[in-house]
């Protein structure tokens, strides 16, 4: 389903499918697909679509305080406006300016998705990568690790963590980064297994080139597509598992959060609709510009994947 | 009462035609009746049709209370859920006052040290027993003074002991005069369990009939799904006049949204707290009626207050705490947050205690000049972004609170901003803000819920004791200590009259107005909605639809 | 092979769940705060907490408590809840049936509705239709849950009334029968469709792109040259597609328990998202451990499932070459 994405959102579903090891399932990525195979995420309009969305989300987040100012709390007007040349997106009932608060929650929601990627892509290139080129007991140990992290519900233990440990940002960064990590850690395993026997690694090695220097130098390389397109996956669903937790009231109450003011909004949901309808919009802009993007991604990556793109990797 | 009766047989009979009747069939037992309203019979078939007719309540409650027994715990949760098929030896009226209820008179020994009641002999629980002294004496044994904590703090060292002279008469005794004892016997504080069920040696906390109740209030339970709904079907035996409802349904909405819209569609009738959102949409509407009441199961009387930290360097002064004081903006968090369900707090004791209420007490007023002049003379000068600082030390203080209570942060961090101070909000769960606040003292500033209860001795008292510094939650949080405070709570606890009390607590409140420990921010109540298909609730007490009806109009 | 297989998975099951339940465990107890201020309430003295953590055994040292927690464990005892005084095990049961109807109902609908959605999506072709499936299917996909429950309780249920508001049954009557059947039916649709709604657009997603995939390959195209019946092509073609929608359905059970909290919360639903926030609030540790246990105890045995049915769609797959 949605909020709180425990797998694989859409874009990157084939990508799982890969991962899981069914090659086979997947038709898609190892067949050429000349009509898909486009350079860049630009190429489709889907992915043109994700980079206007994503663009202007994070574009409001960074640049959008300038215009609002950086009092995201600070009560501005009377309670309970509703939208007006004033106050774009009406006020809440505190009387604070609601375009505001909806900037403030995009930073957090995107500091929240940085930071998970930040330190999920970390430990997912570090096991990926060692479990994938090091068959055997290492990789068999890593592999039994990684479905453990997997099977562990993620928002569960963030309500957890949270009720316990108090509701800060970091600590939900720092949860969801070392429980997000394992579908990338999966894929990067996988092209690693698959590179190490193509035939430019094995020319590599046979100049004697040594194994950090491989796997430096390509397969990191030849794998990166493929991890950023896990990685937005990833960054998706951390955010909303920062909005649900912001909506079961388990936000940090330092920081504007989107999932707090859809929470706060669900008293008002008869009187004033405009608190329930931007932050929800926002977060949905979010989230459906980084899937289109990751989707985009997808789709170049499996093409540069693909027999000849190979060849023309950086 | 006729016009109601006759009106009432209609709508059973049209009931009855169309089908749709309530199915059960409690008190369609024409005997039954006879006990229940002797003094108001104009027919049988009236008085049957009153007692019998009166429709299934719906009742929304926000959580699962997991256990159904109120005298082992001072969850709001359970007492919400449980309270109506129990009663208490008296009953509070809707003024606060003990009226009879499982005691039918009782009388007071002139030094106040002994009370004896007089039980009602024609109780019997919801099993068939005999209601007796014994279950009474078990009752505070076994439970309230071992497992109730607010009856076990208050009641348990001052209690000497507890006795049935006979089947239906009870004497307490106590080591000193003990003034606030028929406050503490309503079916909040001192709910009775029968012996005969809870007492086969099982330990309370796990026993089976915690699911399954068995008391002798105006409802029989019938069922509990968890999670879900609580039934219950009309006591026909009960000994006040009613119950006329045929049944009860309790059922679990968690979110208040949805409770509304349940209400606003009829697939409930009665919602114990309203959004305050909706509130004056609610008023106006003719379908249903609303009512506020300063009594809740969880406790009464409460206000919310701003505790400080005397032991940190910035609120140990006297000068911070009154700038903090000018800065609030009080009449704000009774509009934006209370939606006008509250009143400021005009004085440490809730007004809701009348006789020990000192309104004419000086609190400090919302004024921001005087609340940045007493931040400069104290030397906190402003800095870049507003902030203030004395020797290169920031003006931040923490605020702890509840999460449910998170508006009341965002104000004061809001308001407190106003005039320099950089206030950070930390959210903690009951149970982590318990230890955090008492045991470990690691806050600033604070907001609790103080319910006052019924008298000063109960949930005042508490607040101000300096030797209720510690570890135990809920107590005195700002860690004040007054000889002259401590020996006026002592001197008021031992005064039987209650007009001689009264001077002692406005004096106490003059004091503690002036060493400012606390903020006294204000004083909320809680508002009932029904239905306005239903009538004749008491919203006050737990036992809340003992005389309800409802018609299916 | 794939007996030895899943043997080999299921011998992982017990240490796998061993582990979380220490790590939990541990994670639980190091934290701040104290579970007695939910049994204890706020008026108690010192002599009455006391008394209480004997009761409950919380004061021995955290080794001991865990070791004791263990042992019970594996006799299949998981603690007594604080807050109810019963076995936790029995709590987390009687709330589990609930969620576990909402989220399979949750996802025979996605599967269902999904699938056939992607087989009509794919029948549109691929081009112009290709943008407009993706950025739809998309945008169900991204809304938050918890907005969706939102706007389907105020539109669906309150404005328009075609659904029950809340809970899982009609509070004012008391059905049997098939009318019970009826009544939990009629409650459990809105719900169990605002859970479904983002696997299903990802449903349509991956048999849409999977068909239009076949349609290219070389069998399909064979079949068709030999004049095979226009259903059996699809049959085979729908088969491979489904494959993708089967692997990620595996991984994503958890977050239908995840995403089951936040529609529970929502609708009232009586399942054990809410035992696990209302748990989580009062610190009921052994029901929050209990509920932990029991929802990634799910996860795995759907993941032992789920490769159970691919083998049986695609045997070509060879386990032994899997991790």
């Amino acid at each position: 389903m949605r909020p709180v994405t425990d797998a694989v959102p859409a874009p990157a579903a084939d990508v799982a499918a890969r991962a899981a090891g069914v090659r086979a399932a997947s038709p898609t990525s190892r067949r050429g697909r000349p009509e898909l195979r486009r350079p860049a995420v630009l190429a489709t309009p889907g992915g043109v679509l994700g980079v206007v969305l994503l663009t202007s989300a994070v574009g409001l987040a960074l640049l959008g305080p300038v215009v609002v100012g950086d009092r995201p709390f600070a009560s501005v007007a009377a309670p309970l406006q509703a939208p007006s040349a004033a106050h774009v997106m009406g006020t809440d009932d505190l009387g604070r300016d609601v375009l505001t608060m909806v900037v403030h929650g995009l930073r957090t929601s995107l500091v929240i998705a940085v930071g998970v990627v930040a330190i999920a892509g970390v430990i997912a290139v570090c096991v990926g990568a060692l479990a994938g080129s090091h068959p055997g007991s290492l990789d068999d140990l890593l592999m039994r690790g990684t479905e453990l992290v997997q099977v562990v519900p993620r928002f569960f233990l963030a309500v957890v963590v949270v009720a316990l440990f108090g509701a800060r940002v970091s600590n939900v960064v720092l949860l969801l980064g070392v429980t997000s990590w394992t579908w990338t850690a999966r894929v990067v395993r996988a092209e690693t297994l698959s590179l190490r026997q193509r035939a430019f690694v094995e020319a590599a090695r046979s100049f004697g080139a040594g194994q950090t220097y491989i796997l430096r130098r390509h397969i990191a390389v030849s794998v990166l597509p493929t991890a950023l397109v896990m990685l937005s996956v990833c960054a998706s669903g951390a955010v909303l598992i920062e909005a649900g937790l912001g909506f079961v009231g388990l936000g940090d109450p330092d920081v504007v959060s989107l999932g707090s003011l859809a929470s706060n909004a669900q008293r008002f949901l008869r009187s004033a609709w405009w608190l329930t309808l931007f932050p929800g919009a926002a977060l949905l802009i979010l989230i459906l510009g980084i899937n289109l993007v990751g989707d985009a991604l997808g789709d170049a990556g499996s093409a540069r994947l693909g027999p000849v793109g190979l060849g023309s990797t950086r | 009462m006729g016009i109601r009766s006759t009106t009432a047989t209609l709508v059973c009979m049209a009931l009855v035609a169309t089908g749709c009747g309530s199915d059960e069939g409690a008190g369609d037992d024409p005997t039954e009746v006879s006990t229940a309203s002797p003094e108001d019979t104009p027919t049988v078939s009236d008085t049957e049709t009153a007692d019998a007719g009166g429709g299934t309540l719906t009742v929304a409650i926000s959580s699962d209370p997991g256990s159904l027994n109120p005298a082992i715990t001072t969850s709001g949760a359970v007492h919400t859920a449980s309270e109506t098929f129990f009663n208490g030896l008296v009953a509070l009226d809707a003024d606060g006052a003990p009226v009879p209820e499982l005691a039918e008179s009782w009388e007071i020994a002139d030094d106040g040290r002994e009370y004896t009641f007089t039980l009602r002999d024609d109780v019997t629980w919801h099993d068939g027993e005999p209601f007796t002294a014994d279950d009474v004496v078990f009752t505070f044994e076994e439970a309230l003074l071992q497992l109730h904590a607010r009856t076990q703090a208050s009641m348990g060292s001052a209690l000497e002991s507890i006795e049935a002279t006979d089947d239906h008469t009870v004497v307490f005794r106590f080591t000193e005069p003990y003034a606030p004892l028929l406050q503490q016997l309503n079916v909040t504080e001192a709910p009775i369990l029968p012996e005969h069920v809870y007492g086969d040696g099982t330990p309370l906390e796990e026993h089976p009939a915690n699911t399954a109740p068995v008391g002798t209030g105006p409802f029989v339970f019938e069922s509990y799904t968890e999670g879900s709904e609580i039934r219950a079907t009309a006591n026909p035996d009960y000994f006040k006049d009613g119950p006329f409802l045929d049944g009860l349904v309790m059922r679990v909405i968690p979110d208040e949204g949805t409770q509304l819209l349940s209400l606003e569609s009829g697939e409930v009738d009665f919602l114990w707290g309203v959004p305050g959102p909706d509130l004056a949409r609610l008023e106006e509407d003719p379908a249903f009626v609303l009512e506020s009441t300063p009594s809740n199961p969880g406790g009464a009387n409460c206000i919310m207050t701003i505790s400080f930290n005397l032991e940190r360097p910035i609120t140990s002064d006297l000068a911070v705490r009154q700038a903090i004081g000018h800065a609030l903006d009080r009449d704000r968090f009774v509009d934006q947050v209370l939606f006008g369900q509250g009143q400021v707090a005009e004085a440490p004791i809730s007004s809701g205690i009348p006789w020990a209420h000192a309104p004419d007490v000086e609190l400090p007023t919302y004024d921001v000049d005087e609340a940045r002049r007493l931040l400069d003379e104290a030397g906190w000068v402003e800095g870049d972004g507003g902030v203030r600082s004395k020797d290169g030390e920031t003006l931040t203080i923490d605020f702890v609170h509840f999460p449910t209570f998170s508006k009341y942060g965002e104000l004061v961090r809001e308001q407190l901003g106003e005039v320099g101070f950089d206030v950070e909000l930390v959210a903690l769960e009951p149970p982590v803000f318990g230890p955090t606040v008492f045991a470990e003292d690691d806050f600033d500033t604070n907001v609790i819920s103080y319910c006052n209860g019924p008298d000063p001795e109960i949930g005042v008292r508490r607040m101000y004791d300096s030797a209720l510094i510690g570890d135990v939650p809920f107590t005195n949080a700002a860690q004040y200590s007054d000889p002259d405070v401590d020996r006026l709570f002592e001197e008021a606890s031992q005064t039987v009259a209650t007009e001689d009390r009264s001077p002692i607590y406005a004096e106490i409140q003059r004091i503690v107005a002036e060493d400012l420990p606390y903020m006294w921010l204000v004083e909320t109540v809680g508002t009932r909605a029904w239905s306005a298909r239903c009538e004749g609730f008491q919203p006050h007490t737990g036992l809340f639809a003992e005389s309800a009806r409802c018609s299916d109009a | 092979m794939s007996a030895r297989y899943l043997l080999r998975r299921l011998a992982q099951v017990p240490p796998s769940a061993l582990l979380i339940l220490v790590v939990t465990w541990l994670l639980l107890h190091l934290a701040p705060g104290d579970p007695l201020i939910a049994l204890a309430g706020q008026y108690g003295d010192e002599a009455y907490y006391t008394a209480m953590r004997e009761r409950f055994g919380l004061d021995q040292p955290l080794p001991q408590q865990l070791a004791t927690y263990l042992g019970n464990v594996l006799q299949g005892d998981l603690g007594t809840s604080y807050v109810r005084g019963r076995p936790a095990l029995s709590v987390v049961a009687e709330r589990l049936p609930a969620t576990l109807l909402l989220a399979s109902t949750a996802l025979v609908l996605s599967t269902t509705v999904g699938v056939a959605l992607g087989v009509l999506a794919a029948r549109l072709g691929g081009g112009r239709a290709d943008v407009s499936v993706r950025v739809s299917t998309l945008t169900l996909y991204a809304m938050p849950a918890f907005w969706l429950a939102q706007l389907a309780v105020l539109g669906l249920a309150y404005r328009l009334g075609w659904f029950p508001i809340q809970g899982m049954t009609d509070a004012r009557r008391s059905l049997s029968g098939l009318a019970a059947v009826g009544d939990v039916f009629h409650h459990l649709l809105l719900p169990a469709a605002v859970l479904a709604a983002g696997e299903l657009a990802l449903n349509v997603r991956l048999v849409r792109t999977g068909l239009l995939e076949a349609a290219r390959s070389d069998y399909v195209r064979t079949a068709r040259a030999k004049g095979a019946p226009g259903h059996r092509v699809l049959y085979h073609a729908l088969r491979n597609a489904m494959l993708p929608v089967v692997t990620v359905l595996g991984n994503r059970i958890g977050m239908f328990f995840t995403g089951a909290v936040l529609v529970e919360v929502v609708f009232a639903w009586p399942g054990v998202g809410r035992l696990l926030l209302t748990s989580a609030q009062s610190r009921d540790l052994p029901v929050l451990l209990a509920v932990f246990l029991v929802v990634a105890g799910a996860v795995l045995v759907v993941n032992l499932l789920v490769d159970l049915l691919y083998t049986r769609l695609d045997p070509r797959i060879s386990y032994a070459a899997r991790d």
